[in-house]
């Protein structure tokens, strides 16, 4: 009924044309602009993509998975000893990385919530997250490849693992942080002393999420080249599991090849490049559907 | 006597009088940082009883109920002083194992809170923490959990299917068979159906009612009619402090004080 009233009051008091030219005008800018942004962020990445499916897409053909990397003026060859590498130091990274960003996301979002403690890390951390990777890679080097007098297999995944780590730590604790407390308090009702509420409970709650975490760290430090310039450098011999040498690996092969002089060699780096978008596309779309799917 | 108190008629079971004292709470206040959400309550809840608290929100029922299995503690700025006896422990005391007064006393919450795992899981989770039991005899403890949350019908056939594909009632009668499995000696009741239809209250009233022959139950409700339905005995509190406790007919029908009697025949609240 009070509606009705209001209604009619309404009625004898507005009249049509209350809002001003002006304010149409600048609503018809503002999405005009909007909607070019997005068209040129968007054209530009798909510009980036089709080069690369135009250009490294006559490099796709069995050798580049059978044979290795050429030396300077042999004809032919392929990347086989840089995907392996690439793959190996992606995922020992990762197994590096996992456990400690796990750990260290779930200290934030569970243990030392509100303290000063997990403040100071979360701060650190972001800063992590934004380091410059050339930095990270030039501190391994001192710390890992300077020591040892040789480039390494070891220093390129330690590289790589303090890249992903702050990845890890940052989507452990968001995904924690969206279990609710009432979850917690059921599972403490029950008598269960925190560490079991974490792992039964909360883990298991966030589990997508914090895969997904882990999923998305892999694509980052999948194309990663410069902290892997100082560290990992390259190897041009097949990859022999020997660690404690240099490992050839695609993304400074890509940067080796693409500007040599020799065409065969520019081919695989086109090659190369258009393998890692596709192995990080395919990761990004994995990571995201595994979160919808929950 | 007003009308509106005869339409609340309480029409549960009568007092047990010579039930004996479950919980004994003596000059007990409570703190959320600065601020003092219980003020010196004393009253007891008695054996195998139901007995409901009521009162507006924010009167510190649920702070009361939460004192209980100390899920406070979770929380480092709450804290509670005073006297609360359980089987001739101080349970606020620091020297009570809280986990092992949380598998004594158990908890069901206003929105039901399936664990991320298959219903069987959800019911054994309690069991597994404190009990060695073997494969058949767990297998057994859930059974008889799940037939007396009256849920078993309808899940046996799904028992490793997860928890949170039920509905909210189905969910609800879980978390209560989950409780029950670990055979503790008093269920908290936080709001518990204030979140369901009107068909699953019923279901858990019927429950509650039933759940009284093997346990002391405490139950924290806004819904009045639902507390004469149900209890036995009936505490009215108003900001932090505990206005009337006593049999459940005598606080609807015939109340000491003022307040109590404004509350029950909705004059306020």
């Amino acid at each position: 009924m009070s509606d009705t009233t209001a209604t009619a009051g309404l009625q004898g008091q507005v009249k049509w044309g209350r809002v001003r030219q002006s304010r149409r005008v600048s609503d018809k800018v503002l999405r005009v602009f909007a909607t070019a942004s997005t068209m040129v962020a968007v054209f530009v990445l798909f510009w980036i993509l089709g080069m690369l499916i135009w250009k490294g897409g006559q490099g796709i053909s069995l050798d580049l998975f059978t044979k290795i990397t050429p030396g300077p003026g042999t004809a032919g060859g392929g990347l086989l000893n840089a995907i392996v590498g690439s793959i190996v130091l992606t995922f020992l990274g990762i197994a590096i990385a996992t456990p400690i960003g796990v750990m260290a996301g779930t200290y934030l979002a569970e243990y030392g919530k509100g303290s000063r403690l997990a403040d100071l890390v979360r701060f650190i951390n972001d800063i992590l997250l934004s380091a410059p990777s050339i930095l990270i890679g030039l501190f391994v080097y001192v710390i890992l490849v300077m020591p040892f007098r040789g480039y390494s297999g070891w220093a390129g995944s330690v590289a790589l693992a303090i890249i992903a780590l702050p990845v890890i730590v940052r989507t452990t604790e968001d995904m924690l942080r969206l279990v609710p407390n009432s979850l917690r308090e059921a599972g403490a009702a029950l008598g269960a002393p925190t560490s079991v509420v974490i792992r039964q409970i909360s883990w298991r709650a966030a589990k997508a999420g914090i895969v997904t975490g882990i999923l998305l760290a892999l694509a980052r430090i999948a194309g990663e080249t410069a902290p892997l310039l100082f560290t990992a450098l390259n190897n041009s011999f097949w990859f022999n599991w020997n660690l404690t040498g240099g490992i050839s690996n695609l993304p400074v092969t890509i940067y080796a090849f693409a500007s040599a002089p020799y065409d065969n060699w520019q081919q695989l780096a086109w090659a190369g490049a258009l393998l890692i978008t596709g192995a990080i596309l395919a990761l990004s779309i994995g990571a995201r559907s595994l979160l919808n799917r929950k | 006597m007003s009308q509106m108190a005869v339409q609340d008629a309480p029409s549960a079971a009568a007092p047990n009088k010579d039930a004996k004292v479950c919980i004994g709470v003596k000059n007990l206040d409570f703190f959320y940082g600065s601020f003092q959400g219980l003020k010196n309550i004393n009253m007891n809840f008695f054996d195998r009883q139901v007995t409901a608290m009521i009162g507006p929100s924010g009167c510190g029922k649920s702070t009361l109920l939460r004192v209980f299995n100390r899920i406070y503690s979770l929380y480092p700025d709450q804290r509670a002083t005073g006297e609360v006896m359980l089987d001739g422990r101080n349970i606020i005391s620091n020297n009570v194992d809280i986990n092992e007064l949380r598998a004594r006393i158990g908890m069901v919450f206003q929105k039901p809170t399936p664990f991320p795992m298959s219903i069987y899981d959800n019911c054994a989770f309690g069991m597994r923490l404190y009990e060695k039991l073997s494969k058949s005899e767990l297998d057994d403890r859930v059974e008889q959990a799940l037939r007396k949350a009256a849920l078993w019908d309808e899940v046996k056939d799904k028992l490793k299917q997860s928890g949170m594909g039920l509905s909210g009632g189905q969910q609800q009668r879980m978390c209560i068979a989950r409780t029950i499995a670990q055979q503790p000696d008093v269920i908290l009741f936080d709001e518990p159906t204030s979140a369901l239809d009107p068909i699953s209250t019923g279901k858990i009233e019927e429950l509650i009612e039933e759940l009284r022959a093997d346990f002391s139950i405490v139950i924290v409700t806004h819904n009045m009619q639902q507390a004469a339905r149900i209890s036995q005995y009936t505490a009215f509190m108003y900001l932090g402090e505990l206005i009337e406790f006593g049999p459940t007919t005598k606080i609807f029908m015939d109340p000491e004080q003022k307040r109590t009697l404004d509350y029950v025949t909705g004059r306020f609240g």
